[in-house]
């Protein structure tokens, strides 16, 4: 009986011939990333040296350090964080890369996401990285162990394979397709598995379609998301790579958990309506709701593909009078495509306001919104309070979605202004 | 070195699916740091008196997905100050678990005991048998046994004693 690609990968890393679903294993991640939060890595790096005696670690290549939050500084605490990161990684000749965009996708940009390698992190979004078939997993606070001993205890999860068919129509995008399967398979259909995606609709779509709705598995209940890397991911990759490594793939008779088929073509743009990440809808069920902000942006959302579908939706239009329309790329080189294909131009004149890639209009750090506002977003969490006043709220759609609300005021589908 | 029971009171039963455990405290409060003041602040929306009535050793029930969400630490800070023992649910959301966890804080998934339990029934967790018991009114059901990672981090009171537990084990090795 076959394997399933995260069953292999865990194999190849805890260096067993063959590992199953439910086996414990003492794995040792390629690579460990992080970006520098407090109470994460700046507790970490001080419990290295106090509680474990470990002036540095022993292979500064596995590890990567992102200052991507609380960028730029807006405060002296912020930025004493951020030296303190610079310190440590230069002490421990770990590279940190900084301004460069969110690490989740600067990750995959700087070929952390190699095809086959297993990578944690304390935060879940990275999950996208298997998008290129990387096994990579939020672990939280367990990524200390990853700093201070070379394996990991790690429990093989089962897999739970979907199958997407049909062609979305336009102005429905990868992010409806995420939701509409957390509507379909419930907030815990995947709960503490990892989430396999194939089917022609993900043959079909652009890598960053696949990123999007990666990223977003944990509201699913999965621990991760998996894809098997085909030639687009491959060739993307190839040139990035940090590890000279085979790709591996799930057998064809592997055993899953369940499985799942989904047709997506009859889709409509759907809303995540405040404040569970789970309450997926129709956006026509809102249209026409009063809205004064509007984010697009985020490690799910935000890359060339959503700023041009929100350039083509703005395109003869203005936003609205008293809309703030706040874009912020999802990285430096995302920002530069979209740049030079005249993108971000269109933006700014509907009158977009557009930032350099932070995370920080997601969390509520930038953008805040008082009691009583309510806007559309990209970003990946709808919770109370995550944009700002906990009597704010936040609905999820699609940069499409947020770009016709913009012009609007008003929450609005965006596919009567994508007609050719 | 193996784990103490955990035996108390039933002290709150979340009937809500996928709880996002922010509400404990609320969002509002949410990046308080004081354990204290989060011990006040634990389900005082619910029931005002819920620090008051607590005993340490108390347990706290869920429904499935107990903790969905984006979940944050303060919560469980202010019930571990409230002497909360642990949380048993139907099952867990995993990102909240292996958090928990690594405070050291027990959980343990029991399929039906939502429909076993009455507040300040006097339960207990056995984990040698892997069984719950309600000892208000004779119930008894599997509990489903922790995995070895878990059974050590809970035995070694969290992830640094687990990872010091480790050293000691790699350097007799």
């Amino acid at each position: 009986m076959g394997y399933t690609l995260a069953e292999k990968i865990l194999a190849r890393v805890s260096e067993k011939a063959g590992v199953r679903a439910g086996d414990e294993v003492l794995a040792k991640p390629d690579f460990v990333i992080a970006y520098d939060f407090p109470g994460y890595t700046d507790v970490i790096f001080k419990q290295m040296e106090e509680d474990f005696g470990i002036d540095k670690v022993a292979e500064p290549d596995r590890y990567a350090l992102f200052i991507d939050h609380m960028v730029p500084a807006t405060t002296t605490q912020e930025e004493e964080l951020h030296q303190l990161t610079r310190d440590w990684g230069e002490k421990n000749k770990v590279p940190v890369y900084e301004r460069k965009g969110i690490g989740h996708q600067v990750a995959a940009e700087l070929g952390y996401a190699t095809p086959g390698a297993f990578v944690v992190h304390f935060d879940g979004h990275i999950s996208q990285l298997g998008t290129f078939g990387t096994l990579a997993i939020g672990v939280r606070r367990h990524l200390l162990e990853a700093f201070v001993k070379e394996r990991i205890k790690f429990k093989v999860p089962e897999t739970t394979r979907i199958d997407l068919t049909g062609t979305l129509q336009r102005g429905v995008t990868a992010r409806d397709v995420f939701h509409h399967i957390v509507r379909v398979l419930g907030p815990r259909g995947c709960r503490g598995q990892v989430m396999e995606l194939g089917g022609d609709t993900i043959d079909n779509m652009s890598l960053e379609g696949r990123q999007s709705i990666n990223c977003l598995a944990m509201f699913t209940g999965a621990i991760t998301a998996l894809m098997n890397p085909d030639q687009k991911a491959l060739d993307y990759m190839k040139p990035r790579q940090r590890l000279d490594i085979e790709p591996l793939f799930s057998d064809p008779d592997c055993t899953y958990a369940a499985r799942h088929e989904i047709d997506v073509g009859a889709l409509e743009p759907i809303v995540v309506v405040p404040p569970s990440p789970a309450d997926t809808r129709n956006l026509s069920e809102v249209t026409g709701t009063e809205v004064q902000v509007g984010y697009l942006g985020s490690c799910a959302s935000g890359r060339v593909e959503d700023l041009e579908i929100a350039a083509d939706v703005l395109e003869g239009h203005k936003v609205k009078d008293g809309f703030q329309l706040n874009v912020i790329p999802t990285s430096k080189e995302i920002m530069e495509v979209a740049a030079e294909r005249g993108i971000i131009t269109r933006l700014i004149n509907a009158g977009a306001f557009i930032s350099s890639s932070s995370c920080d209009y997601c969390f509520g750090r930038m953008g805040v919104m008082r009691a009583g506002q309510r806007a559309v977003s990209t970003g990946t969490l709808n919770v109370r309070g995550r944009m700002g006043s906990p009597d704010s709220e936040i609905y999820i759609v699609n940069a499409a979605a947020v770009a016709a609300s913009a012009i609007e005021g008003r929450i609005a589908d965006p596919r009567p202004y994508l007609k050719d | 070195m193996a784990l103490d029971n955990l035996k108390g009171r039933v002290a709150w039963i979340f009937e809500q699916e996928d709880f996002d455990v922010d509400q404990i405290v609320g969002v509002k409060n949410i990046k308080i740091k004081d354990p204290v003041e989060l011990g006040k602040l634990a389900m005082r929306a619910e029931d005002p008196e819920f620090a008051d009535k607590v005993r340490p050793g108390d347990l706290l029930i869920g429904n499935h997905n107990f903790g969905y969400g984006h979940p944050h630490y303060p919560p469980m800070i202010g019930m571990r100050q409230l002497g909360i023992g642990g949380v048993i649910a139907e099952s867990f959301s995993p990102g909240y678990w292996r958090g928990e966890i690594a405070m050291g804080f027990p959980q343990v998934e029991c399929t039906g005991i939502l429909a076993a339990v009455s507040r300040w029934d006097e339960i207990e967790i056995d984990w040698a048998s892997s069984t719950f018991h309600n000892h208000t009114t004779g119930a008894t059901l599997p509990v489903e046994p922790l995995s070895d990672g878990d059974r050590l981090m809970l035995e070694a009171g969290g992830l640094v004693g687990y990872l010091h537990a480790r050293d000691k084990e790699e350097r007799i090795a």
